[in-house]
């Protein structure tokens, strides 16, 4: 993927993290339209929605700060794959937690 | 009041000369000056008069050539271009610029930067390879096509905004804001053709992305050329053609000029 593609996805993860993580915390705190929220589908696709958003967001941000710090084009794409292969690790377990909290088997 | 008054100023001078010395050091020096004396013209006066293995760059002494760029005052400057009392100390501290190696004392190595500068390829990319071997006109430009990169064609290539971005200090790998302006310059030239040719460089991993839009470089520019701004824009037009697919198809108009084919015809008078 060119870096183009990395660094728009990158903002757009940045938008839907606001939006997504808005009607978390209204979900949350509001009584009213945040108890019909909790209540819906709305919430748990919500948060599945945020985990990846900010998944995304957050390890793209330490894959830009790592490749500045450490030089090579070789580095680069070694810790490219290390955080694309960390990032799939965190975004099963995550998608787990949330499987067993709303979906339980059994 | 006389404007040919003259006030002496201690220079502190960074000294290192890597084949011999270990450790750079500061070494100081007094200068007479007047209000119109530049920095330059004080280190060559110290040069004639005081130290004459003091080794310095320059060429234009008019802001032109870019050669004299150095860290005044901890700031980067064309010292042909800096009025020493307009520096408004007692003391002035004159290094080589941030971010280069030292060839001797003032004097800093460009060759890896020009070298970097290859990759976004900085000159008119066409596909008609013809027409450029026999020209039978000239491409034609309008007023409004020019102001889109001729602040961005100002660029002297000096060096300070790289010695000032801090992302080029940390990463020697990436392109720098003078480069990435010398792309941005050429990309938006509505005669040049070659944006993917260019993709490869600018596009990469230390490529344009990794500006931090601290705008230092725009800061510290002596020619007003805000590469901070071409930084940003080259990010736009990346992401309209490379993840949008917005291809602006640039067609120049080529107007034929009876003069430009063959040999070329003098004015009366001017055999």
């Amino acid at each position: 993927m060119k870096e183009s593609k990395r660094m728009f996805l990158h903002y757009v993860s940045g938008l839907i993290i606001l939006v997504t993580g808005f009607i978390h915390l209204v979900a949350n705190n509001l009584p009213g339209i945040g108890t019909a929220i909790h209540e819906s589908i709305l919430y748990p696709l919500n948060l599945i929605i945020l985990l990846s958003a900010l998944l995304y967001h957050m390890l793209n941000g330490v894959r830009a700060i790592l490749i500045e710090l450490i030089p090579g084009r070789c580095a680069a794409k070694a810790i490219t794959w290390i955080i694309f292969l960390v990032g799939i690790a965190l975004y099963i377990y995550g998608l787990q937690v949330f499987l067993n909290l709303f979906w339980p088997v059994g | 009041m006389s404007t040919d008054k003259e006030v002496e100023v201690k220079f502190r001078v960074f000294r290192f000369n890597p084949k011999t010395d270990f450790v750079p050091r500061w070494q100081e020096y007094k200068v007479k000056v007047n209000k119109s004396t530049t920095v330059l013209d004080a280190l060559l006066k110290i040069k004639e008069e005081q130290d004459p293995t003091l080794t310095i760059r320059y060429s234009c002494r008019q802001a032109v050539c870019g050669s004299c760029g150095m860290m005044i005052n901890d700031r980067q400057m064309l010292a042909c271009f800096t009025r020493v009392l307009e520096l408004n100390s007692d003391v002035i501290k004159v290094a080589p610029l941030k971010n280069y190696r030292i060839i001797k004392d003032l004097v800093t190595d460009f060759s890896e930067l020009f070298q970097k500068e290859k990759q976004v390829k900085p000159y008119i990319i066409r596909h008609d390879v013809e027409e450029l071997l026999n020209p039978t006109g000239t491409y034609k430009q309008t007023e409004e096509e020019l102001l889109g990169y001729i602040q961005f064609a100002d660029c002297i290539e000096c060096g300070m905004c790289s010695s000032a971005c801090p992302v080029s200090a940390t990463d020697p790998l990436y392109l720098g804001p003078m480069i990435l302006n010398r792309a941005y310059r050429f990309i938006s030239d509505p005669r040049d053709l070659g944006f993917e040719q260019r993709l490869e460089a600018i596009d990469s991993e230390h490529g344009c992305w990794r500006c931090h839009f601290a705008a230092s470089c725009s800061a510290v520019c002596p020619k007003g050329v805000d590469p901070a701004k071409a930084i940003q824009l080259l990010r736009r037009a990346l992401v309209k053609k490379g993840v949008l697919g917005i291809s602006s198809s640039k067609k120049v108009e080529l107007i034929p000029m009876g003069h430009v084919k063959g040999k070329l015809e003098l004015p009366k008078g001017w055999e």
